[in-house]
């Protein structure tokens, strides 16, 4: 049996000035391979765990483990090599006032053979295809789907420990949207990446991922194992996560 | 014309680093930085001081250069971190400046007419010596800049200024880049507050008034009529050095455009605001629809 990736060991966050904590006494572990699919409705404390495992946020109560060790004896830099996150916000992931090729370079500090502009070309164009000619452009220049692709490869350049994906395909068009999330769930089965995602579309949850986390009011609803959620139909799952 | 031509780009050229400097603080960094106004005069007050107390030029020059990058990492500190506006640390640190330049003065101008300076040796022998040397030194500071910018610690200032949030994220060490890049925006200031200083042969306690506005006035000016033509972002930082340069000598030329045609010199800050006001409003409108 493998160690846990991530421990969330009686985690819990909490504000003075808000009646409710955003989290409360989550315990939860991430095997490495897992790909954690986090359902809720707005507000039940979805991005504020993401923003805990990435070091946004820290827990007012209890302890996040990273391969057994307290995520917070991790310096900044190791942390941000070990973790990557995508948001629905470009803004988030990249530079938008750099190019493409600026910002890749910005991206490869790890990677002991960089990439020349036409073996970047090259690999961008794995990702989406108008990326391959516009390394010279600002990343703000690019179109949504453009963004979140580039954002994509330039997480898993060097495949992260985990990727966290915070509803990174919400802003954008259904048919982008699910190009974006086939791509993702691809990328991740292939280089056997440790992801988690939240998101709202039930049939993404269904489709991806091996394991449902369903929180609600910034608790533990649900927790659905792989071999369960391969028998749960979109009904079946609404009524048991939100 | 040709005389127009000559004091235009005489006066220019002292201001070069000043330029680059504000390229780096405005356009890499995106943040005003009104220290400007104090280290300029810094500068010139460290080296003048330090001149006419026997201390050898060159050493005078780069303690200068030292004070003037002192007075940016303090203006960067005073930042906590983004969390207080540059512009208003800029204007703290400029108005803490004023005592400090007076302290090294001792007094509010110190004339350096018969002081031997970097380039008081160059001009004896003739003016176009004198000139040709203060024209290699601004090369130094424009190859040094161009290093930079084209350097890795180049393109992490670009993305300081771009999002200081992001490049923390990443574990790049964004408040001690902040106090790099401000030292270094200022370090150019005292630069030029030095050079200028020999050149007009005194420092003044308000040879400084007006330079962060003259400067981005200036860089603004010549982003808006070269950049059109320089799109691509390969050339980028070529085009910001052509920018910053063409800016302050078409800042001078209008200016000594004006004195020639005898304008009342009472109006002449008034035409030249104006003009500023102009391209910052056009420039604000850039940013953004950008």
């Amino acid at each position: 049996m493998t160690a846990p990736l991530l421990q969330f060991q009686n985690v819990s966050l909490s504000y003075p000035a808000l009646d409710r904590p955003i989290l409360h006494h989550i315990d939860y572990t991430v095997d490495p391979g897992d790909f954690v699919i986090i359902l809720g409705a707005n507000g039940s404390g979805k991005s504020s765990l993401l923003k805990i495992i990435d070091g946004r946020y820290q827990p007012t109560q209890g302890h996040l483990k990273l391969n057994a060790k307290n995520i917070n004896t991790f310096s900044a830099k190791v942390r941000a090599n070990t973790i990557h996150t995508l948001t629905q916000h470009a803004k988030d992931s990249l530079f938008l006032n750099l190019t493409l090729f600026e910002n890749y370079q910005l991206m490869q500090k790890n990677v002991k053979t960089p990439f020349k502009p036409a073996e970047l070309s090259k690999y961008l164009s794995g990702f989406n295809q108008n990326l391959s000619t516009k390394l010279a452009i600002l990343a703000g220049q690019l179109s949504g789907g453009e963004q979140q692709a580039l954002a994509l490869a330039l997480a898993v350049l060097e495949p992260p420990a985990v990727l966290l994906l915070d509803e990174h395909t919400s802003a954008l068009d259904p048919k982008t949207g699910q190009y974006l999330m086939a791509l993702t769930a691809q990328v991740i089965q292939e280089r056997n990446i440790t992801a988690i995602l939240t998101t709202h579309n039930v049939e993404h949850a269904l489709r991806y991922g091996s394991r449902i986390l369903a929180l609600k009011e910034g608790g533990i609803y649900d927790k659905i194992e792989e071999e369960e959620k391969k028998t749960l139909t979109a009904v079946a799952l609404l009524e048991r996560c939100y | 014309m040709i005389s127009l031509l000559i004091a235009t780009l005489t006066q220019a050229l002292t201001l070069v680093p000043l330029a680059l400097g504000i390229n780096l603080s405005y356009t890499i960094l995106r943040a005003t930085d009104m220290t400007i106004d104090g280290s300029f005069v810094l500068g010139a007050a460290v080296f003048a001081r330090l001149v006419t107390l026997g201390v050898p030029p060159l050493i005078a020059f780069l303690i200068a250069l030292l004070s003037g990058a002192i007075a940016g990492a303090f203006t960067a500190l005073l930042q906590r971190g983004g969390k207080v506006d540059p512009l208003l640390a800029g204007i703290l640190m400029a108005f803490i400046l004023y005592s400090i330049n007076m302290i090294v003065m001792g007094r509010p101008n110190i004339n350096l007419l018969s002081t031997p300076t970097l380039f008081s040796g160059a001009f004896l022998k003739s003016n176009l010596l004198g000139w040709s040397s203060i024209a290699l030194t601004i090369l130094l500071f424009v190859m040094g800049f161009y290093g930079l910018l084209r350097s890795r610690l180049g393109l992490q200032l670009r993305a300081l200024g771009d999002n200081a949030e992001l490049l923390s994220r990443r574990g790049a060490p964004a408040g001690l880049l902040r106090v790099l890049g401000f030292a270094l925006n200022n370090l150019l200031a005292a630069a030029s507050g030095a050079i200028t200083a020999q050149v007009i042969g005194y420092a003044d306690i308000y040879m400084g008034v007006g330079m962060t506005l003259i400067g981005i006035g200036a860089i603004v000016l010549g982003q808006h009529i070269l950049l059109p033509f320089l799109k691509s972002h390969y050339l980028r930082t070529h085009s910001e050095l052509v920018a910053a340069f063409s800016g302050i000598v078409l800042y001078f030329f209008i200016l000594n455009s004006l004195l020639r045609i005898n304008i009342n010199p009472i109006y002449l800050k008034l035409c030249l605001g104006v003009l500023l006001a102009l391209f910052l409003g056009m420039a604000v409108q850039k940013r953004r629809t950008a």
